[in-house]
């Protein structure tokens, strides 16, 4: 808070009556005095006076309280049985922007910017976008939010990168009158938006874009001799107004967190609506929500075949979504609420009272639409509460909204009420006697206030015949309308008059069914019945399972670290005492304790392992699950910016699955879509952890590059022939031209003047063997030409991945010092396969090359064990050598090795208990431990899968109610297994294949 | 003196013996193996003996002994294994090359329904592919087109052979049928999100499927054809029983509908291939008489929801219902994968089936489905000698090592492309001096 509360200052003090258009006419003089009587006032969160008098005097709050003295001469109004709660304020609107408009698709790539004007190179990144420039008035907009119960709202333009600032604006319908302050806040997303430049076309590229755009913004601050860069100017210009971002899903508020963590700055978080699964996250994060009341969809679930097929997370977001507020509440985590996205008003209460129904306070939701936003915004010495001198911004309702279900009567905006439901204040209901033309009619009319009912009797000796009939009634003008067939009358006897309620009577004139006018009275013989006392909100007992992370087999809290001993198993220790017969294995503090026979337990869970085989945790060298939106970013050909630490997704169910194939530790790589590809992230398969905790601490730095078909995009048809380079001579000349852009970088920085440069940054740290690479390739010809280049510029290639042709240069490859990390028999899907060989990791090891084999693959990372083992099968390798091609081998090539890859004292306890020898056809892995802790366990997976499937039966038949009572549903749509593979390109995963 | 006694020499090879259709031998007796029969028997110390292209005995060598006179040659399998040559059924092998490089792809065709159109014709018996797949066992397989509603009609191929003439062993056995996706109808384009127009576009698809079936089926029953349409002219024998039907879907409502559509048209041979649902309708399969090829063993499940093993588990669950049903491959490098299809079989040992059971999925059940079991499938005194031998238990990775051999009694050329790089390589390496690593 401290960090806004001086925008205060900056605000002018806001005045009205005074305007500096030239008005068509006479001076207008609407009277700006009114005195409301009478009426509850809801203050504050925390304060309701009952039968209190309001004073608006120019817009302002002039008086309110219990006994207030009303000046002679003002307007006076009786709002008795109503109530007044502050107008709400919406941080997170996006009304009266300029239409977004798109340049059409393309097939051929855009390599750069199609903005116009001196702006920076990138469409994504308009930060110079003001809203309060472009903002004009949508009625249309204004009425919906007013019916509401908002009074102003921060509008934004929801497009880019880095969107620009906002404006603070009143719901009012005179331009002139509505923009309070045009730039209140920036803006910013990982989205891109309508950009159709290539870059970045991933969530990491987004990122680093981000990044990148400060840094040039800090530097042109001072730089000399620069041309204008109007983008730039507008980031300083805005720096210190507060800046909101806006996520998609939950785990990009860590993302963001961390970039507004390295430039020393706050975001405020549009939230995506899940923020309850990492609501204990977002308070030792400090962070701040806007949560949004747009809530999901049901889906049509009338056809369980249909049904059976949704996944447990869809169904979640459906049913939590209403409990967003209520877990960040009950974590103290501070929040405001949006109708961003809300459809109508009818919606917007609906889903109020959802969120109130499941047990948020009144006071939460009052002061997360009022006074939070007001403060956030430094604006609460004129917004939030109905309190002397502020702003006139409130809302008049016919019942408190909170507590039951109420009609929004007038919104007032500074002082001027704009009516949206008339009030009906004349209550005509009762029974009479009606007189027409001589004849007595008895009617009884009930139903509401607004919309009475009302039925005749036509026959007095059949009193309990009662026929319907119509009434209309505005304010105290009535018409009343049936159809007689009594000796009276034949056909419709058509009645309007007025009622005169302080008498009880009505009086007015009528035509008979022959064409006959008459007079026609009335006199009310019984008062109304008092109206049911309205049905308060209920608050719901049950608080729904969230799980680490949602969806199929999520933890109920995330594990911690046990002591394990593993008894009388053969244990592979890959290390000096090789593979040991009948022995155990301790676990203790997430590490190897002691290896060895008759170990004494300790208090430690006793897990029998006779007949059994412990191997270390396999690693997987080349991984590209767990990755949130991209795994390339092909928008350029070296892009050593961007990482994949900074996108990984805790919740990819295939982090489970892999641990069901004893796989502990991953190195995610990014895509081979461009030469110098991202930052690779090393993790352990901590299944439920946030993003950071997946990380391995102090991990060595690693990088991806790409050789071959990928890089000059061979295969992607025939629109990609732009992008440089095209041949394989091309790759060889990006890669001296970066590392040579990257030596002359490291001059300029030297001397104290440069622009920090994210690429060429990480360039250098390759060429000062601070950051290792991991090289894709495919045929001997590009192999060699890397290693020379890295000979070259003094640094070595420290993993040549896929390498397919490795056998063939293996005896240069052992004499560079490159490792090899390989498929075990892939081959012919594509060209540069042609001369693979499954011989090639024994061809390798034969040589000298540390090798390793990989998946590259979600499925086949299951399965990693048996891949090794085909390595008995083409070129006799040894059972432990076979093993220690995806254990102690890949962590020798991630420089892991002191701490991974091997069963001995001190290690990370990373252990697989497999069902048989860890190399035969039919082992299983019986239980995987990371770090201590025991993260799957074949024999409790039944016990939660049914689990899992009790809670989607209730959800289901949760949502089967939704669509009976009519709510809002949609067809679910299935999706294949997306997976990224090293070709994928753009934010989603592919389900086609072929792609590595 | 005609008679030898080999010993073998253990190394790729049996190089001596590696050439296509070698002038036929007449009678081979083998001893001493550790016999898998395919149908779920084991025998040790088997002697097997062929004469021509057939297995003429099948004894104990032990027990009985035999006259070594009686035959030709005589090879000593001791603690070697023998096998039926294995199927990979419902496989694009020979029709693709190079997955990436569009020349090297022959499966699919232009067009909805494509009865006419024959995988038979286009079958590479040259592929360098099928020479790595022939060499880790699998004989035999089912070639079949892709794309479309109906896709073409495959042949059962020997994985050997000249051309694809005397390469078919069943030539275009079946038709085979894209059924249509139950959540995207429009294959590929996601529907509206909306359940009932969702459904209504999946009706109009098995519309047009009933539509052509309905007529192929009148033409094929006329006695006066006018004019000839070759799309419901290779349609005709799916109605008289002598070609199969294959229709390729995997979820409940499609199999259900599946099961139907067979009955209403009266399908002699209808087969499921994927089938991943097939496990919660298995009353009903068993009932109709549908099998079943499982899909690949080695796939994800299809939902995050499935158990993480559920595709390892299919087999034994069909076992369990008693639905007939062999594996196949279809999927991401199906061609080159194909030679992998021991290990899919020696994967779900782990879940549930038995050594015998996992060959049999993969040997006579594929051939019973394919309709070939009476040659082929199982060694069987009257079968084809169709086999192979290796030096340990095949469907496990560490000793699939696939020694010899044959085809309908003819050697079968064991070396591919790779293993002659693999020579190539390891004869540099051994005549340089060896680099030293340098140090880091």
């Amino acid at each position: 808070m401290k960090k806004f509360a001086w925008i205060v200052f900056l605000l002018p003090s806001i005045l009205f009556g005074q305007i500096t258009h030239p008005n068509n006419g006479v001076a207008d003089s609407k009277p700006e005095y009114y005195a409301i009587r009478n009426v509850k006032v809801i203050v504050s969160p925390t304060e309701t006076i009952d039968k209190a008098t309001i004073l608006v005097k120019n817009g302002r709050i002039e008086e309110v309280g219990k006994f207030v003295m009303i000046p002679k001469g003002i307007v006076e109004y009786d709002y008795s049985g109503k109530t007044i709660l502050p107008a709400f304020i919406d941080l997170n609107a996006s009304i009266g922007m300029p239409e977004l408009k798109s340049t059409p698709y393309s097939f051929r790539p855009q390599m750069g910017s199609k903005t116009p004007g001196s702006y920076y190179w990138n469409e994504s990144i308009h930060p110079e976008f003001s809203a309060g420039k472009e903002y004009v008035v949508s009625t249309d907009d204004n009425k919906k939010y007013r019916e509401m119960g908002f009074g102003a709202v921060l509008t934004h333009l929801n497009d880019g990168v880095a969107q620009g600032s906002g404006a603070f604006v009143l719901l009012e319908n005179d331009v002139y009158q509505s923009v309070l302050h045009s730039k209140m806040a920036t803006f910013y997303s990982f989205d891109k938006g309508i950009s159709k430049q290539d870059y970045p076309s991933s969530q990491m590229g987004s990122i680093a874009l981000i990044r990148q755009a400060f840094y040039d913004a800090e530097w042109y601050k001072n730089a000399k001799d620069q041309t204008v860069d109007l983008s730039l100017e507008s980031l300083n210009e805005n720096w210190d107004l507060p800046k909101f971002f806006s996520v998609e899903e939950n785990y990009e508020v860590f993302r963001a967190k961390k970039i507004a963590d390295e430039f020393k700055t706050e975001f405020v978080f549009l939230g995506a609506g899940d923020e309850y699964a990492i609501a204990k996250d977002l308070k030792d994060l400090k962070a701040k929500v806007v949560v949004s009341l747009n809530f999901p969809n049901a889906y049509d679930v009338h056809d369980p075949y249909v049904s059976r097929q949704i996944p447990l997370t869809q169904l979640q977001k459906w049913e939590l979504a209403p409990y967003n507020a209520k877990y960040l509440a009950d974590f103290s985590v501070p929040f405001c609420l949006s109708a961003n996205g809300v459809k109508s008003s009818d919606d917007f209460w609906k889903n109020v009272k959802k969120m109130m129904e499941t047990g948020v306070k009144q006071e939460d939701v009052l002061a997360a639409l009022t006074i939070n936003p007001a403060k956030w915004m430094g604006i609460d010495k004129d917004f939030g509460t109905i309190e002397k001198g502020k702003i006139a911004n409130f809302t008049v309702y016919d019942n408190n909204p909170f507590e039951s279900k109420s009609q929004v009567l007038e919104a007032w905006v500074k002082g001027i009420a704009y009516e949206i439901n008339s009030k009906q204040e004349i209550d005509i209901r009762g029974k009479y006697n009606l007189v027409i033309d001589g004849k007595s009619v008895p009617i009884e009319i009930k139903g509401t206030v607004a919309k009475p009912e009302g039925t005749v009797v036509l026959n007095p000796n059949e009193r309990d015949k009662k026929t319907d009939c119509f009434i209309e009634l505005s304010n105290n003008d009535v018409v009343i309308q049936f159809s007689s067939d009594n000796s009276n009358w034949q056909g419709s006897v058509n009645l309007k008059g007025k009622f005169n309620s302080r008498m009880a009577i009505f009086e007015g004139s009528g035509q008979l069914p022959n064409g006959k006018w008459v007079i026609w009275s009335g006199i009310r013989n019984d008062r109304p019945e008092k109206d049911e006392p309205k049905k308060k909100f209920e608050v719901g007992e049950l608080k729904p399972l969230v799980t680490f992370p949602m969806g199929a087999y999520g933890n109920e809290k995330r594990p911690s670290s046990q002591k394990i001993l593993i008894n009388n198993a053969t244990v592979w220790t890959n290390g000096s005492n090789g593979k040991m017969e009948k022995s155990s294995v301790l676990i203790a503090n997430g590490k190897i304790a002691q290896v060895g026979r008759n170990l004494s337990s300790d208090g430690a869970q006793v897990i029998d392992g006779t007949g059994m085989h412990i191997t270390p945790g396999i690693i997987d060298e080349h991984s590209h699950i767990a990755i949130s939106k991209g795994v390339n970013e092909g928008g350029q050909t070296v892009t050593a910016e961007v990482s994949i630490a900074d996108v990984v997704d805790p919740s990819d169910i295939n982090i489970y699955r892999q641990l069901s194939g004893g796989v502990t530790a991953a190195q995610l790589l990014h895509g081979s879509a461009n030469a110098i590809g991202g930052q690779s992230a090393l993790i352990k398969l901590k299944w439920g952890e946030t993003p950071e905790g997946m990380l391995i601490t102090n991990a060595p730095k690693f990088i991806k590059c790409a050789l071959g078909e990928n890089v000059k995009q061979a295969n992607w048809g025939d629109f990609n022939t732009v992008r440089f380079p095209q041949t394989r001579m091309g790759v060889e000349q990006v890669f001296y031209d970066g590392f040579t852009r990257a030596r002359e970088y490291e001059k300029q920085k030297e001397t104290g003047n440069y622009r920090k440069d994210l690429e060429l940054e990480i360039l250098l740290e390759i060429l000062k063997s601070e950051r290792f690479i991991t090289c894709h390739s495919y045929v001997q010809s590009e192999i060699n030409m890397l290693m020379h280049v890295a000979d070259s510029m003094g640094f070595k290639v420290n993993t040549f991945t896929h390498i397919l042709e490795g056998y063939k240069v293996a005896d240069k490859m052992a004499a560079h010092g490159a490792g090899g990390s390989t498929f075990a028999d892939w081959w012919a899907y594509k060209f540069e396969v042609k001369d693979a060989i499954p011989y090639n990791a024994a061809m390798m090891q034969e040589q000298g090359v540390v090798v390793a084999i990989n998946s590259d693959d979600a499925e086949m990372g299951r399965r990693l064990n048996q891949e090794a083992a085909k390595t008995v099968k083409y070129g006799g390798l040894s059972e432990e050598d076979a093993l220690k091609l995806v254990t102690l081998n890949p962590a020798k090539l991630l420089r892991l090795d002191d701490r991974m890859g091997s069963i001995e004292n001190g290690k990370d306890a990373d252990v697989v208990l497999w069902s048989d020898h860890p190399l035969s056809v039919n082992a299983r892995a019986e239980i995987t431990i990371v770090d201590g802790i025991i993260y799957f366990d074949r024999k409790s997976q039944n016990e939660i899968h049914e689990r899992d499937n009790a809670e989607r039966a209730r959800i289901l038949s949760k949502m089967l109610e939704a669509n009976k009572k009519g709510e809002k549903k949609e067809g679910f749509i299935k999706k294949g297994n997306k997976h990224f593979h090293c070709n994928t390109m753009g934010e989603e995963g592919t389900e086609n294949e072929n792609q590595h | 003196m005609n008679k030898t006694i080999l010993t073998l020499l253990i190394g790729f090879g049996f190089s001596s013996l590696s050439f296509h259709a070698q002038k036929e031998q007449k009678s081979i007796l083998f001893i001493n193996a550790h016999l898998h029969k395919g149908n779920g028997e084991v025998m040790q110390g088997a002697a097997v003996g062929i004469v021509g292209s057939k297995i003429e005995l099948i004894k104990s060598s032990v027990s009985d002994k035999q006259k070594v006179e009686d035959w030709d040659t005589i090879i000593d399998l001791k603690n070697q294994h023998m096998y039926p040559g294995l199927v990979a059924p419902n496989s694009t092998l020979g029709l693709t090359e190079v997955d990436a490089v569009r020349s090297t792809r022959d499966f699919d065709e232009v067009g909805t329904f494509n009865p006419h159109i024959r995988a038979l014709i286009a079958y590479n018996v040259e592929s360098e592919i099928i020479a790595t797949v022939r060499s880790n066992g699998v004989l035999i397989s089912q070639i079949t087109p892709r794309g479309g509603v109906i896709t073409g009609t495959s042949s059962v191929m020997h994985l050997d052979g000249w051309n694809w003439e005397d390469a078919a062993i069943r030539e275009d056995d079946g038709v085979h049928v894209n059924w249509p996706d139950f959540f995207r109808p429009n294959r590929g384009a996601v529907s509206a999100a909306d359940e009932d127009k969702r459904k209504e576009s999946y009706e109009s698809k098995k519309k047009e499927i009933r539509r052509f079936f309905t007529e192929s089926k009148a033409y094929s029953e006329s006695k006066k054809i006018t004019k000839t349409d070759l799309r419901y002219a290779a349609m005709k024998d799916c109605f008289e029983g002598s070609k199969r039907v294959f229709f390729h879907a995997n979820e409940l409502q499609q199999l259900l509908d599946i099961i139907d559509f067979s009955k209403e048209f009266g399908l002699k041979f209808p087969v499921i291939i994927g089938g991943y649902d097939a496990y919660l309708i298995l009353p009903q399969l068993r009932d109709s008489k549908i099998p079943v090829m499982l899909p690949r063993v080695h796939s994800l499940p299809e939902s995050e929801n499935d158990p993480v093993d559920l595709p390892y588990r299919l087999p034994q669950l069909l076992k369990e219902g008693e639905v007939k049903f062999c594996l196949q491959n279809e999927g991401d490098m199906e061609a080159m994968n194909a030679r992998n299809i021991a290990f899919l079989a020696g994967h779900t040992t782990g879940y549930g089936l038995t050594e015998e059971e996992a060959l049999r999925a993969i040997t006579l059940s594929s051939c019973e489905i394919l309709g070939i079991d009476q040659e082929y499938g199982s060694i069987e005194v009257g079968k084809q000698a169709t086999f192979f031998v290796s030096k340990g238990p095949a469907l496990d990775m560490r000793t699939n090592e696939v020694l010899m051999g044959m085809m309908d009694g003819k050697w079968i050329n064991l070396n591919d492309r790779q293993k002659d790089l693999y020579k190539k390589y390891s004869n540099k390496y051994e005549n340089q001096p060896k680099m030293t690593k340098e140090k880091k």
